[in-house]
């Protein structure tokens, strides 16, 4: 054994220990004030999204863990306008931010003041590339591709595929239709035939299925992105349609169809999104950094699945008109910052 | 030439196009299912453009930007109220109808007592309606009643009934602008403010009255659509700003007020959902089909304007 390996070894057992002792060297973080920079409030998702950050937040300030847990949200979806926000947040004296940005680039220049300023940023869903804060990502071409990956076990002998994607331009809809088109390429008894942008609203993706279904051969099954599944299979029942296999996104509506569809035919299929309740885990991993805890600047959160065996517990947990959610404890926070160490 | 001179004969010939190119791809089959998808989308295109088209009238300046908040927060409270129950689908189109009034009355309570460019009045207002749709209901989608969906969703002789719902507006419309007082006094308003009122119209009734309807037609838009899509989302009326407008104009009616044209109104909002089921059905990807669509409009808008004048 070489000495660097010795002392590769003697640090990683060092590091294991200081993870075990981690709680007791903790900075008190009582005193400490957390607020949520938000780009965007209107669509089910950023709703369940805002609440569950007030429940934890308001949790959190009764317990004492830290002293404030303030949510705001800029009205008209601009990154100049949340740029404006975050120096608010600097000038009234915040310690931490959590952040979903309106843009990847366009706020760095205010995080960067941030920084600067001694606050720690921690960026999810919609995360920021300045280097100094924190970032809490999905792995949205994963997700695209597990899509495929669950229609080839169901359906393998493959067929034709309609595509249904969200927001042109926006980095999650390139990421989610990247691994869709990575799974195809893999199975390649798959072929898309068609590919519409349903904005992630369940009325847009049902216009623009109604518009392309004429020109289409028979589908076997659709891809989506969360947010559409619902008007997807709308249309193809206004159509006359066979209804193909729709890959669903948690939404309390899509849920209830599909519960619908399988105590009347059967109906089996797979539905996956990420967890509005990512804001939580953003808020502890935050609470942790100010604890002084070693957090590595890029997180992965994992997408909540709903299979076939936990659609009734997901139904039962999820109010009406929402989306399915999982709230981050502390406890969740420090388990995937351990994984990401 | 006559008909070369009707500027809605071009949104008309456009739609046609986009149909004619869309069904050649489906060899004939899907040509039925295409049309009764474009009646069904292009209606609510069609109830708002209508809406938009009597206010663009009014002159220039006139506008409603609150058209997407004042659908999402109609539909939004006649859901809630109606809580998927049976028999209150009527219940629910009061409400709708009733939020429809109040906006439009605010609307032009903040135009005319505030002295405000209706552009900003309608936009400050619209931030008011949707944060009341927020707060009311949080994004919640609540489903319509079974019946009131089944009828959204249905057809009567073979057209779909929301596609009827639009055509009476339409022809309503058409009547009140064409055959009556009011319609005269609209379009005069519209053409010259100052003439209007020392001629003797009074214009401040008609700007209200416009301002409502407008309101009116939105609130039942959105009430439609609802019912049509399975509930009530926050982002529903997004896209309707700029279809509303684009209607108006492609449809042949002068941006500048004092001209409006119902039939073309029609004919554009079926044409705005073909080109897109065209561009689609040919796998035009979304920078592509952005880039025609806006090129596609230029193109109308310049033949039924170059006409118009000449004639």
């Amino acid at each position: 054994m070489t000495i660097s390996k010795m002392l590769l070894g003697a640090a990683s057992l060092a590091m294991v220990a200081g993870l075990a002792q981690a709680e007791s060297h903790m900075a008190d973080t009582s005193g400490k004030r957390i607020a949520l920079s938000n780009n965007y409030a209107g669509n089910s998702w950023r709703q369940a999204m805002l609440q569950t950050f007030e429940e934890i937040g308001a949790q959190a300030v009764a317990d004492g863990k830290v002293a404030a847990a303030d949510a705001y949200t800029t009205s008209e979806n601009q990154a100049t306008e949340q740029a404006a926000q975050i120096q608010n947040m600097i000038l009234q004296g915040y310690d931490a931010i959590v952040l979903n940005a309106a843009s990847p680039t366009a706020l760095n220049g205010a995080v960067k003041e941030a920084c600067d300023a001694g606050l720690v940023v921690v960026s999810f869903d919609g995360i920021v590339t300045e280097p100094c804060a924190w970032r809490i990502a999905v792995d949205f071409a994963a997700m695209g591709k597990e899509e495929v990956d669950y229609l080839a076990t169901r359906l393998p002998d493959g067929g034709n595929l309609l595509e249904i994607r969200g927001l042109a331009g926006v980095f999650v809809d390139d990421e989610i239709s990247k691994g869709i088109h990575e799974g195809v390429a893999e199975h390649d008894q798959f072929e898309i035939v068609g590919s519409v942008h349903g904005d992630w609203a369940q009325d847009v993706a049902q216009k623009a299925v109604a518009g392309i279904l004429p020109s289409l051969p028979d589908i076997v099954g659709v891809v989506t992105q969360g947010g559409d599944g619902y008007g997807a299979a709308q249309a193809f029942n206004a159509a006359g349609r066979d209804t193909p296999l729709i890959v669903l996104g948690n939404r309390q509506d899509e849920l209830t169809w599909w519960a619908e569809q399988r105590d009347a035919n059967g109906y089996e299929t797979l539905s996956l999104s990420i967890a509005p309740g990512v804001a939580s885990l953003a808020f502890w991993v935050s609470q942790q950094i100010l604890a002084g805890a070693e957090v590595p600047k890029d997180l992965t959160v994992p997408f909540l699945k709903i299979t076939q065996d936990t659609l009734d517990d997901a139904l039962a947990t999820t109010p009406e008109g929402s989306v399915a959610n999982v709230t981050y404890t502390l406890e969740d926070a420090q388990k995937v910052i351990a994984d990401a160490g | 030439m006559k008909l070369f001179s009707k500027p809605w004969l071009w949104s008309w010939l456009a739609a046609a196009a986009a149909f004619a190119v869309t069904a050649a791809l489906t060899s004939g089959r899907g040509g039925g299912e295409l049309a009764y998808a474009a009646l069904s989308f292009g209606a609510f295109a069609a109830i708002v453009g209508l809406g938009q088209m009597l206010v663009i009238t009014l002159g220039p300046g006139n506008v409603d930007l609150s058209i997407p908040a004042t659908m999402t927060l109609a539909a939004t409270l006649a859901l809630k109220a109606m809580g998927s129950q049976p028999g209150t689908a009527f219940l629910g189109l009061g409400i709708a109808l009733a939020v429809g009034l109040g906006a439009g009355l605010a609307n032009y309570a903040l135009i005319y007592l505030l002295r405000l460019p209706p552009i900003i009045a309608t936009l400050a207002a619209s931030l008011v309606y949707q944060s009341v749709a927020i707060w009311s209901n949080r994004g919640l989608r609540i489903k319509p009643p079974t019946g009131l969906a089944d009828f959204a969703t249905g057809r009567f002789l073979g057209l779909p009934n929301v596609a009827w719902v639009g055509l009476a507006l339409a022809i309503v419309v058409w009547v009140i602008l064409e055959r009556s007082v009011w319609g005269r006094w609209l379009l005069a308003t519209g053409q010259n403010l100052r003439v209007a009122r020392l001629a003797g119209i009074p214009v401040e009734l008609v700007r209200a009255a416009t301002y409502i309807s407008v309101a009116l037609f939105s609130a039942l838009a959105g009430y439609l659509l609802a019912s049509f899509s399975g509930g009530a989302a926050l982002n529903m009326g997004q896209e309707y700003l700029l279809m509303s407008i684009a209607v108006v104009v492609i449809g042949g009616s002068s941006i500048a007020g004092g001209d409006s044209n119902v039939p073309g109104v029609w004919g554009a909002a079926l044409f705005m959902f073909l080109v897109v089921s065209m561009l689609n059905s040919y796998g035009a990807v979304a920078g592509l089909r952005n880039v025609l669509t806006g090129t596609i409009i230029i193109a109308i808008v310049i033949a039924a304007s170059t006409r118009r004048n000449r004639a």
